[in-house]
């Protein structure tokens, strides 16, 4: 445990100590301060409208209508971040040679791989960090619900963490940053729109909506953890992990 | 402490290692010399437990390299062709680093980091840039992590590799005191630095093992007649007829002729020294003696006479697998 503790530890520092959290976390901290302001207006105009026409702002609901369609964009901007986030985590240590370092310690595997998500993870989790500060200040103003605010969160962690687990596969399998970035982002682009096609193919249907990783966190950006969800992602993440574990290890028997 | 037998290595078709077999004693220096492509990196990377081998077993500090990797990993130390090293740690982070991989305690950790910087001689660049050290202190740095955790065997690939001719005498140097401690393979192919440093050595050409032995017997095994280098003062037509004569010489060959000087090479029967005929038949001959030296083979000739295919010399004492 210390050791993977070790790795997951120098994973998180060496993203600081390049331009990629940095860049990461601000370009993340942009966009979603335009949603944000842009969710915001909208929210205002119609409770303005509703106002007036006599609903009362009273149907209007801050979770609703504002903080869930806020998420569901977040999960876009995660979409462009996350290959960025994980390109590097194999390559680099491929490339500069570190990897024969890690490889000959006394630790398995399978711990290297589970040390690696956690930092990517841990970088992850400060990105997300920064858009609480925008919805701090909803809790100034207004008066949302803080419970579904948590599950959308653990259901942003544990959607991001599949496309974490499946882009550190994606690393082991190039020395070459560029080909691993665009490679991770076809598969979790591919992995959103793969509904798009089982809609109209109603044999599939049912299979494509279970493998959408967005549609699991519908649910959870509802308020709503449904333990189906949570294996769903879970089985993702280990089973993303798995692949890495396996990748490195042939890649010990091709050499 | 490393026992290797019948290692073999397939990549695909190629093979890299094939049956390679030998033994390095606890506190031995064990050079592996080779040219390059010969199967040395491959053969340390299997050692380590970096790569699996294809066939044979290999045994490090008591532990199977296959079977208890974890074990045999955690006495092992590495250096690679090129020191691991994180740009973006200082020397003193990325040991510390090191530290925890290899699984010591925080409070025995500090302790060894300091020790191994001192041993190294790198404590001056502690709290530098691994990005921002000279070719020499990437070096060190690779030597301090490989033994910071006090490994039983110290795996160097090419230590002295691209560094300049002082820091090879420093390396040198520092490997030596190492070995008090330590089991240490290193591979190289400078043929110097094996008869400086080496215990043993083993000679590995595509792949296989061509001889195994101490750099003496290795020069002296070889050379399968002795040879002297006779200089005398003036060019005497019958001097070769004279010295041919001597009990033992077998030939006199004129190997060079420079200001009046003559050099004659003159072989002999292999444990025959004709060294005090040679100088006595010169001077009673009333010729000047000049010179009066055997020729020892080099390394770099054996080195080439094993590495080039089926030279009659290399299998003459049973040299494994020639």
């Amino acid at each position: 445990m210390r050791n993977v503790l070790a790795i997951a530890n120098k994973e998180l520092r060496s993203y600081f100590a390049s331009p990629i959290a940095y860049i990461v976390i601000g370009v993340f901290a942009l966009l979603y301060g335009w949603f944000f302001v842009a969710v915001l207006g909208f929210f205002v105009r119609q409770s303005m409208q509703m106002g007036q026409f006599g609903g009362g702002a009273q149907s209007m609901n801050v979770n609703q209508q504002l903080i869930r369609p806020l998420l569901q964009n977040v999960t876009i901007l995660i979409l462009f971040m996350l290959p960025a986030i994980t390109m590097r985590t194999y390559s680099e240590e491929k490339r500069s040679g570190t990897i024969e370092l890690l490889l000959t310690s006394p630790i398995t595997d399978f711990q290297i791989v589970i040390g690696k998500f956690l930092g990517a993870l841990a970088l992850y989790a400060v990105m997300l960090g920064v858009s609480l500060i925008h919805l701090a200040i909803l809790f100034v103003y207004g008066r949302p619900e803080w419970k579904p605010l948590l599950t959308a969160y653990v259901g942003l962690l544990l959607f991001g963490g599949c496309f974490i687990s499946v882009g550190l596969f994606i690393s082991t399998l190039t020395k070459n940053q560029v080909v691993s970035f665009m490679a991770t982002f076809g598969v979790f682009l591919f992995l959103w729109v793969i509904t798009w096609i089982g809609s109209t193919v109603p044999s599939i249907e049912g299979l494509v909506t279970y493998l959408s990783v967005i549609d699991h966190f519908d649910d959870f950006s509802k308020g709503v953890i449904d333990t189906a969800h949570v294996i769903y992602y879970l089985s993702f993440i280990t089973f993303g992990l798995f692949l890495t574990a396996k990748s490195v290890d042939s890649e010990r028997w091709r050499g | 402490m490393i026992e290797v037998q019948h290692l073999t290595k397939r990549y695909g078709r190629v093979t890299a290692v094939e049956d390679v077999d030998f033994k390095v004693e606890r506190g031995e220096i064990l050079g592996f010399l080779g040219p390059n492509g010969a199967g040395k990196t491959t053969t340390m990377r299997i050692l380590t437990g970096f790569m699996p081998a294809t066939e044979g077993k290999a045994i490090v500090a008591g532990f199977d390299v296959f079977d208890q990797p974890i074990e045999a990993k955690r006495r092992t130390g590495y250096l690679p062709e090129t020191p691991p090293l994180y740009p973006d740690m200082t020397v003193v982070e990325y040991l510390d680093f090191v530290g925890k991989l290899k699984g010591l305690l925080p409070a025995d950790r500090r302790q060894r980091v300091r020790a191994v910087m001192d041993r190294t001689r790198i404590t001056d660049m502690a709290d530098r840039l691994c990005s921002k050290l000279s070719k020499g202190y990437r070096q060190r740095v690779g030597l301090a992590q490989a033994i910071i955790h006090n490994p039983d065997v110290l795996i160097l690939d090419e230590p002295t590799a691209g560094l300049d001719p002082k820091q090879i005498i420093e390396t040198r140097e520092l490997i030596k005191e190492l070995s008090g401690d330590h089991t240490i393979i290193l591979s190289t192919h400078i043929l110097p630095e094996v008869s400086q440093t080496c215990d043993r050595v083993v000679i590995i050409n595509k792949g296989r093992v061509v001889a195994v032995d101490t750099p003496e017997n290795l020069t002296a095994r070889l050379r399968g007649s002795e040879t002297m280098y006779l200089q005398v003062d003036a060019a005497h037509a019958d001097a070769p007829a004279v010295l041919g004569r001597l009990p033992g010489v077998t030939r006199v060959t004129e190997s060079d002729r420079r200001d009046g000087l003559v050099g004659y090479e003159v072989e002999s029967e292999k444990g025959h020294d004709v060294r005090r005929d040679l100088a006595r038949a010169v001077v009673t001959s009333g010729w000047g003696l000049l010179e009066l030296r055997p020729m020892r083979m080099s390394l770099e000739e054996i080195f080439l006479s094993l590495t080039t295919d089926e030279t009659p010399t290399a299998t003459e004492d049973g040299a494994p697998n020639a």
